[in-house]
This record gives structure tokens, sequence and C-alpha cells, in this order.
């Protein structure tokens, strides 16, 4: 059986396909968003952290700005001698922890008149405190020169120094942060000199560099210049700039947001990060130093989760689809079985057996209803078969009735040409086709006496059996009364008056009714309604002009007249009904009384047989397989030579 | 065939076109004797738009003249010309049906 499971496949097809669309669509939109509600979260998360840091750093580099400021204060108020300002800078670094060591660098000569340069300086070495005069310490380049005196100096405020690994003492990474005293002489503000501590920074970055961020995910601190002051990459830690690995990795974008960084802006960007994994990263500046912060955020941890819970849903969804599909093919089986086997049942029935018993109805669903009505559609067929049987044995049994009122019918009009083989002064020749069975159309001639031939053609109304059955009447009466009457208008009226009685049906029958007097030629004849005759003679083929009576059957009181002419010898006279001229063709043209007239000047006038074969022909040929709508009936009647001679022969006798 | 009918001056106009032969003429004739049973008995049947007519349309004709002569009615025949025109010469009808050459003329003929 082709095809047979396509409801299925089609079912499964479109049920699955679809399910499964809108499962990835729905899958896909819900990645989508927790995507989103990630990053927002995470945006909020990175911001939190990342502050908190950056005040953990600040605490502590505050501490070390306050330091400096009382250090400043204190050195700018008090008339201290030298022992009390080394200890003071001494208990100062004793004092707080968090200070590496603290500085007081004088302006020269400002400390003493003797001395130019004065910069006592205590720090932290191995646990004690030590004393180191820096004035010693930078000889080739003595300490107003260098950053951490000259920025504060010209800026006349608290400076943060870049980070620097100090050599010199244990070789720590600090910064410093130092700012300048001043003493009012004469009301006017002197710069004295800078106070300065300094800040180990490994405490910082370590603190920094432990942060862990989900497994692999940081914190990283940026100096102010773009410095890697705290980092994963060990290496690049005081060695590299964010600018510097932004060039040697060509990538501008890097440069861009270095730039932000150190123009002290504050983001939430998705990048690459250095170590290289795609990551989201929050950055701030810790606002004393300048300095930048960033957390980063791995994205494929971030993401992990969305990413397991999606990987499961999809897992879920394909096995639910898989039991849809399961389900859809089992309910499509259910329902395609009972049609199959409907099917089945129904080509049987196709095949013309009525009798197949069809699956029995079990349900109430559209298949149980499908087979009840093949059930009720079966019953009907079957009886219509045998009402078919029936009416076409009927129509079979009246066909074949019909065929012998043809022949009988046939049998009336007079059939055997030439059918007066002893009166060779004139020929005639006839035929009637009728349209249907039986016709209406009829032609007769009969002698009335030894010289008088009667002659007729008729037309009754209406085809078929009715016109049949009148035209035996018509044809019957005609005949009698023309033999009793022997004039064409008595024949007529007589005709008509029986006819016209009782005739509730209004039948009638157009006649023409001519009586020949076959020793001259000359021709009585009275007209019913009929279409006009031709003749054809040396004058040529024209139609004559009878009166036009009315036709017989249709009232009671009509009048005929009858007319005269005289057919000359070799002379015809060509009788037809309206068979042929309303002879239709195709295009409902009709063959037409000019036609008709053409077609007999030129149609062989020798034998009439002939004559009228080729009328019928023509019509024939004009009608061009379109039916034939009307009894079609000709008649033609010739005067012969033979006549004269015959006369003659008579005379002589 | 096609077949109209409306009500002028207390006649019924009928108005037929097309062809009125073997196959039309008995709904013709079913449509007049529904006419004439229904008590009218004054018509005028315009034929301007019949182009043909066979010798079935004839005998409906006559056996709408033969009912209406039972209801002592009328029927007068009007715009009969051409082909039909000629085939009722030819059948002597001209001498039985009253003919006029419009509607209103044969309105007026009636009575």
């Amino acid at each position: 059986m082709p095809g047979k499971n396509s409801i299925v496949i089609r079912l499964v097809l479109v049920i699955t396909l679809s399910s499964a669309v809108i499962f990835a669509v729905t899958l896909g939109y819900n990645y989508y968003q927790s995507r989103v509600i990630l990053q927002n979260e995470l945006e909020s998360n990175a911001r939190n952290l990342a502050m908190s840091l950056v005040n953990k750093v600040e605490i502590q580099l505050t501490a070390v700005t306050k330091v400096t400021e009382g250090l400043a204060r204190y050195v700018e108020t008090d008339k201290h001698t030298e022992q009390k300002l080394l200890s003071l800078i001494r208990t100062t670094v004793e004092n707080n922890p968090e200070i590496y060591g603290a500085f007081v660098a004088f302006e020269p000569y400002a400390f003493s008149a003797k001395s130019r340069l004065y910069a006592p300086y205590y720090y932290r070495q191995k646990g004690k405190i030590v004393f180191e005069g820096l004035e010693n310490s930078y000889i080739d380049y003595p300490y107003p020169y260098w950053d951490w005196y000259q920025i504060p100096r010209e800026l006349g405020k608290l400076e943060w120094s870049e980070p620097y690994f100090d050599e010199g003492a244990g070789n720590i990474l600090m910064s410093t942060c130092s700012m300048p005293f001043y003493k009012e002489i004469n009301g006017k503000k002197q710069l004295q000199g800078i106070v300065g501590s300094d800040i180990s920074l490994d405490a910082l970055t370590e603190y920094i560099s432990s942060v862990k961020i989900l497994r692999t995910g940081y914190a990283a601190l940026l100096t102010r210049n773009g410095t890697i002051l705290a980092h994963p990459l060990k290496h690049a830690i005081m060695n590299d700039s964010f600018f510097s690995i932004a060039e040697e990795r060509q990538e501008p974008f890097l440069r861009e947001l270095g730039k932000k960084m150190v123009r002290g802006e504050t983001g939430f960007v998705h990048y690459k990060s250095l170590v290289g994994f795609t990551s989201w990263m929050y950055y701030t500046p810790i606002p004393s130093t300048g300095w930048t912060l960033a957390v980063l955020f791995p994205e494929a941890e971030l993401l992990e989760n969305v990413r397991k819970l999606s990987m499961t849903m999809a897992a879920m969804g394909f096995g639910g689809i898989l039991l849809l599909t399961l389900a859809v093919i089992y309910i499509a089986r259910a329902i395609i079985k009972p049609l199959q086997l409907l099917t089945a049942a129904t080509d049987e029935v196709a095949a013309g057996n009525f009798d197949v018993a069809l699956p029995a109805v079990h349900s109430n669903d559209e298949v149980g209803i499908l087979t009840r009505d093949f059930q009720a559609m079966q019953a009907s067929l079957k009886e219509y078969i045998k009402n078919l049987t029936e009416t076409t044995a009927a129509k079979e049994r009246i066909q074949s009735e019909l065929k012998v009122a043809t022949n009988i019918q046939a049998s009336l009009l007079p059939r055997i040409f030439p059918p007066f083989p002893d009166h060779p002064e004139f020929e005639i020749y006839a035929s009637m086709v009728p349209a249907k069975e039986v016709g209406g159309d009829f032609y007769d001639f009969f002698f009335i006496d030894e010289k008088n031939l009667c002659f007729l053609i008729a037309d009754v109304s209406d085809k078929g059996v009715p016109a049949a059955l009148y035209m035996m009447v018509a044809k019957t009466l005609l005949k009698t009364e023309g033999q009793r009457l022997g004039e064409p208008d008595k024949m007529l009226s007589s005709v008509n008056k029986i006819l016209a009685t009782n005739n509730d049906t209004c039948m009638f029958t157009t006649v023409f009714c001519a009586i020949l007097d076959i020793t001259t030629g000359d021709v009585r004849f009275a007209n019913a309604g009929h279409n006009p005759p031709l003749i054809i003679d040396s004058q040529g083929v024209r139609y004559i002009t009878p009166k036009p009576g009315l036709m017989l059957g249709a009232m009671t009181e009509t009048v005929f007249v009858t007319e005269r002419l005289t057919l000359e010898q070799e002379g015809i006279l060509f009788l037809y009904t309206d068979g042929v001229t309303e002879a239709k063709n195709p295009e409902d043209a009709l063959y037409g009384e000019e036609r008709l007239q053409k077609a007999l000047q030129t149609a062989p006038q020798g034998d009439l047989t002939n004559l009228i074969h080729y009328i019928s022909s023509e019509v024939a040929y004009h009608a061009s397989g379109a039916p034939q709508s009307d009894d079609i009936t000709m008649l033609a009647i010739k005067m012969t030579r033979n006549n004269v001679s015959i006369e003659c022969a008579g005379k002589g006798a | 065939m096609d077949l109209q009918t409306r009500i002028e001056n207390n006649a019924i106009v009928v108005t037929i076109s097309g062809r009125l032969d073997a196959v039309t003429a008995p709904d013709y004739e079913k449509r007049i004797r529904e006419l004439i049973d229904s008590g009218n008995s004054y018509f005028v049947v315009d034929f301007e738009q019949l182009d043909y007519i066979s010798s079935a349309g004839l005998r409906a004709l006559l056996l709408m003249a033969k009912l209406l002569k039972e209801k002592s009615g009328q029927v007068c025949l009007a715009n009969v010309k051409g082909n039909v025109r000629s085939v009722f010469d030819m059948s002597g009808f001209t001498t039985i049906f009253n003919m006029e050459d419009s509607i209103a003329a044969a309105l007026a003929a009636l009575i």
C-alpha cells in the first residue's frame, strides 16, 4: 500500500519538529536571559568586591597618609632639636607597623646654616629600626632631585610616589607618601622640606594576589601609569605595564582600556584577560594613589551553572520529544489502523463487491463516523445499482419496443421505389429520417383514380411517440379522405375537422397536399401551414408561394384553397419539411431556404434518388456532426418525357 | 429561452427571448398554464427578442389560445417579426392570432 504511513510520518514530523523548535527557542531564550540576569548581578557583585578591596587598600594607605601628615604638622609647629627630631622619626616608625620607614628631608640650609643637606631616615631592617642619613645616601644624585622630593615640593601637597624597588634597603617593593612642610617667616609660608613615609607594598600586593574569584578569577592592581603591581602573571609585576603588553600583543582594545584606567575611570567590560580567558572585568581607581584595582570574573566559570542547567534541560527536552514522538506514532497508528481496514474494505466496494463487510464500528470518533457513513453509502450504492439495473432493463425494453415502432412507422410509408413501375409518365422518390426512434414527419402518395396521383408531405408538431401516434391517425385520414374527396382543399378541410375536434393536446400537423394529373402535368395543391415547396424546371429553381392555410388540427373552421400549377416535362416539384431547412451546425446556424435553393441548382436532376441523396448529404455536411434535432423528410416528383410518348402511343393504339 | 412576466394595464405582459422549440416549449406551456390557472385572462406576448419558433412552440401558443378561449380571455402578440414572422405566415398562424407592432398597441388591442 503506497504511502500507508504517510499520515503517521507527517504527524510525527510536524509534531516533533514543531515541539523541537518550540523547545529550542525556549531553551535559547532561557539561556540568554540567564546570561543577562547573571551579567546584571555580576556587575553589582563585581562593584561590591572591587569596592571592598579598594576600601581595604585605602585604609592602609590612609593610615600612612595620616602618619605622614601628623609628622609634617609636628615638624612644622615644634621648635625641635636634632635629637628630638630623630627621636620623633624613630618613634613614628616604631609605633606604626604599617610604615616601613619615615624621613624628614630639609631644604638646603633649612635645618642648619652649617650643613647644606639634612635628611634623617629611619627604616626597618630585619626587625630592627635602622638610621640612615639620606644626605649621604645619594652622593651622585642628591635627594632634592628625586621624584619623591620634587613632586610634592612643586605641587605643594601630599603625593604618593609610583611604586618602586628599594634596592638599598632589603629589596622590597615600596611606595612613598611624601608632603611638604613649611615655616612661617615674617608672615610668609616658607618651604622647609619634605616629610615622607614608606610603605611596603609586598603585603598589599600579596593580599590582592590572594583574592580568588571563582576558580581562576583574580584581582589585579595597576599603578598610575599602568605598571602592573599585582597580577597572577608574576613576571609582569613591575616589569610590564598594561600598555607594553598591549603593544606586544598588538591589541588596540587593551591600549584603550589602559588609557581609561590611567584616567581614573570606572568600568565594567567583557574582554579577554591578560591570562587568556574570556572574562568580565570591573575596574575602579584607588582614590588616594590613583592606582587602578581590577577584579576579573572568568565567563566560562560564571556560566558553568547556566550551561549545566541548559544541558540538563536539553537532555530532558530531548527525552520528552522522544517520548512525544513515540506517543504520536502510537496515536497515529491507532487512528490509521481502522482507516486501513476501512480502505481495504472500500477497495472491495470500489471493485464492485457491495456485499463486503465493513470493519465493525467501536468508537464514535471521526473514523467511526466515516465507517458508518461508508456503510450508509454502501447500502445506498447497492440500492442504486439495483434500481439502475431495473431501470436499464426497463429502458432496454422500451428501446426494443421503440425499435419495433420505428419499423412499423417506416413500413407505413411507401418505401418501394419506383412505386409505380407501370407509370413511366412520372418519377417519384421520397425519404424520411426521424430524429428520434419514431418521427412526426410523413409523406404519402396514392392514386385517386387512373390519372390523378395524390402526393403529400406532412409534419406533426413535436416529435417522438405522441407525434408518431398522431401521424398515424393523420396519415390514415388523409389517405381515406383523399381517396374519397379527390380535391386538396376538401381533403384538408375534412381531415382538419376530424383532427381539430376534441384536440385537447393541441397537436397539429402541417400538410402540403397536391394532386397531379399525370397525363397533363397539372397540379392542384393546397397548403396547411407547411413549408412552401420548390419547383425545378426550365425557368430555374424557385419556391412556389402557396396561400398560407392554417395547419390541420388547430381550429375546426379553417378554410383551405386549392391552387394550380403545371409541371412541365422534366419539371420537378420538391417537397420538404423544416427538418431540412432548420438543420443546425455546431454554431447553431440553420441550413436555410437559400442554401436549399442553391443546392437544388447544383444537384443532379436526372435521377430523383440521386437528387434527394445529394440534398441529404449537403444537409449532413452543413450539420457537420451536430445532432439532428428534427425529422428530415423530402419528396420529389418529376414529369418525364415518356409522358408524351406514351400518350402518343396511346393515341396511336 | 428566458421568460419574464409583468403586469401592465391589468394584463400580463410575457416577454420571451431565445428559442421556443421542443426543448423550451413545455416550460413555456407550464408557466402560461400557471398564470391562467391563477386567474389571469388577458395576455400580451412580446416576441421582440424571440429568435426562433418551432412547431412545438406554435403548439404551445395554440394551446395558450385555447385555454384562454375557455376562460373568455384574450391574447395579443407583439413584435412578431423576422424568422418568427415568416413561420407565422407560412403556418397560417397570422390568421388566427391578434398581432400588433408594439406592446402598447397590443395592450390597447385587448378588449
